[in-house]
């Protein structure tokens, strides 16, 4: 197994294994049927509006239940835009940024308080965004909602619409990832986890937990932006109905279930908001969200670490029962976590525990 | 003038209802250190056994107490099953817990009982008196006093009687309180369970208003929680303030500005929010909480 592993750690094994991931993302659009690829197109907005939802609850350790808020104002946003007839460009960068600065304002105030502040001011978000959206009705056509087609698939590539679409929602969303990627790993990611971990010790290192956990809220803002861009591009249509605070939940509960603080783990969240319903739907509709809350409690009895952490968790039972079988020293179990989840700084023991 | 009156009455009672939860969130939030987002859901839940219980013609009266008793078991039954595998660790963990929870009931009011609305009875006659020229419904005043009388009952289990004190000492310290003999993990289940039962009183006095639907609460979960937050977390008098302030602005808003209106009312809490967070981080009869390394 040792062997495999440093197989797998040479740079060029490294670099060939992405080449092929990409040869892959550009290749299968192409092949796919139509239906496929509007589910992965899908998968891919919402997986951007779990990542947002990481950077904020997974890495920084703050509850947010308004991410759908900032989805929602990025698809009006987008949609007034292509209404208008202005520049994509334009839009796109609009689209960053007024979910990025009306995230930054709700921070600046819910960040103050602390603690499930940010929790207990972003659940009113999506409850006075729907009504919000409605009332605005010159910018967001009321209850009507909004539609815009601004991403068929120009003559000049040959592609059918589904195709154009799914390699746009790549793109942006393959950038939103790396650039988010980069953000955690780095020393901003390393900041986030130690306000994470405890507050009072980041302070005192002379890290200002206000000042990462408004900037991690207002990173999440702008990711739900981006996705709320996407969202026009594939489903092309928002109505108040899109910041319904149910999805907001289902939000949380795919982040949670995906695996908080990593970045597989939003991939496999946005799986899950996408696929799960369709599935549950497919059981029984009046059951849906029984389920979903049941699977939610579930992971979190079982798998605290959420989905991705689920290889993590087998193979350490395996390795465990190996060694009982062994007698070897069973007291230093292997914590081999994947690369992408930061282990927050050890701290206060009451207060550390495996990133959830 | 007496439009005013009338809409401060009905205000104080709006805001009644949102105190009525608001204190339960309180509760637990002294109790064990969480904020229950399943607060709403839970009440909800109450106020359709109670319905399910008319339907089956038992009298009002009787079928509400009957939710509250049933509600505290299901409240303390929670705590026991569900909530104590993730108290004293990580609160971010917890929250997402009772936002599961709050998912799971939702879904078992919806499944059991449906989406469509329910009539639910009103606990007062729907009568209306006269005062300085102030049409007043009897629900509104029945409602404040309700209310009033379960904030002086709270005020004076917590002050005057044992399980009061142990309730509090378990809320400041778990550890000390166990170390001095004391059931921590029974108190933890009662300070639930009488949650669950103040929050089944806020269904009873909410469901008439708005009739009965599984999502019926999500709109006063936000004003409690903004009840909490303004009125900070520590202090259960200041909670109530905070709601029958928020009952009482937002209702003039609705009428008095014209932009805000009936249907964005709900913002009201809001705005209020981020005035007190920025002038009071810690709410207005909120302690300061000192944090040691």
């Amino acid at each position: 197994m040792s062997a495999t592993s440093t197989f797998f750690r040479r740079p060029w094994v490294r670099w060939a294994a992405a080449a092929l991931v990409v040869i892959a993302i550009v290749v299968l659009p192409l092949l796919l049927p139509e239906f496929a690829n509007l589910t992965i197109a899908r998968i891919g907005v919402f997986a951007v509006a779990v990542l947002g939802l990481n950077v904020v609850m997974g890495y920084t350790g703050q509850v947010s239940l308004g991410q759908i808020f900032f989805v929602g104002l990025g698809a009006y946003v987008t949609a007034y835009g292509v209404e208008q007839g202005w520049n994509i460009v334009l839009v796109f960068a609009l689209t960053c940024l007024i979910p990025a600065v009306v995230g930054l304002l709700v921070a600046l105030a819910a960040a103050r308080l602390g603690g499930l502040a940010i929790a207990m001011v972003t659940i009113a978000l999506p409850i006075v965004g729907v009504p919000l959206a409605k009332r605005l009705s010159d910018f967001t056509g009321g209850s009507q909602g909004l539609s815009a087609r601004f991403t068929d698939a120009p003559a000049w590539t040959g592609l059918y619409n589904d195709q154009w679409q799914l390699y746009i929602v790549l793109l942006i969303g393959g950038i939103s990832f790396l650039l988010t990627r980069n953000l955690v790993r780095g020393k901003y990611g390393r900041a986030f986890a130690i306000v994470k971990g405890n507050e009072a010790v980041a302070s005192s290192m002379g890290i200002s937990p206000y000042r990462y956990k408004v900037l991690a809220f207002t990173v999440a803002s702008l990711l739900g932006g981006v996705s709320g861009f996407l969202y026009m591009v594939v489903i092309q249509y928002t109505s108040p109905e899109t910041l319904n605070f149910g999805h907001s939940i289902t939000l949380v509960a795919s982040m949670v279930i995906g695996g908080a603080g990593s970045i597989v783990g939003s991939l496999l969240g946005g799986a899950y908001y996408v696929l799960v319903p369709q599935l549950t739907n497919e059981i029984d509709p009046s059951l849906t969200t029984v389920l979903q809350g049941a699977i939610l409690l579930l992971v979190l009895f079982i798998l605290p670490g959420g989905l991705v952490s689920l290889p993590r968790v087998l193979r350490r039972r395996r390795r465990r029962r190996r060694d009982d079988g062994a007698r070897v020293a069973a007291s230093t179990p292997a914590m081999a976590g994947p690369p992408d989840a930061p282990h927050p700084p050890p701290t206060d023991p009451q207060e550390r525990r495996q990133d959830t | 003038m007496g439009t005013f009156i009338q809409l401060v009455i009905d205000g104080l009672s709006t805001g009644s209802i949102y105190a009525a939860l608001a204190l339960a969130i309180v509760l637990v939030n002294q109790a064990t250190g969480l904020i229950n987002f399943a607060q709403g859901g839970m009440a909800v839940l109450s106020a359709y056994i109670a319905w399910q219980l008319t339907a089956w013609s038992v009298p009002l009266i009787l079928a509400i107490l009957i939710s509250i008793a049933v509600s505290f078991v299901i409240g303390a039954l929670v705590e026991r099953l569900l909530i104590r595998k993730f108290e004293g660790g990580d609160p971010d963990t917890a929250v997402v817990v009772t936002i599961g929870l709050l998912t799971l009931v939702t879904g078992v009011c919806a499944w059991i009982w449906t989406y469509n609305n329910r009539l639910f009875p009103s606990l007062f006659p729907l009568d209306t008196i006269t005062i300085a020229g102030a049409v007043i419904s009897i629900r509104s005043l029945g409602t404040i006093l309700v209310i009033v009388a379960i904030m002086v009952l709270l005020q004076v289990l917590f002050l005057g009687t044992k399980l009061g004190l142990a309730l509090r000492a378990v809320a400041i310290n778990p550890q000390s309180a166990a170390f001095s003999g004391m059931p921590v993990g029974r108190l933890l289940m009662v300070g639930w369970g009488l949650a669950a039962g103040l929050g089944a009183v806020a269904g009873a006095l909410v469901a008439p208003q708005l009739t009965l639907t599984p999502n019926m609460m999500d709109g006063a979960l936000v004003y409690a929680l903004a009840a909490v937050i303004i009125g900070g977390l520590t202090s259960p008098i200041g909670v109530v303030i905070a709601a029958w302030l928020i009952g009482v602005l937002e209702n003039l808003a609705a009428v008095y500005v014209p932009f805000i209106g009936h249907d964005l009312k709900i913002a009201v809490p809001f705005i209020m929010i981020f005035v007190v967070l920025i002038i009071r981080p810690q709410g207005l009869f909120g302690r300061k909480t000192v944090v040691r390394v």
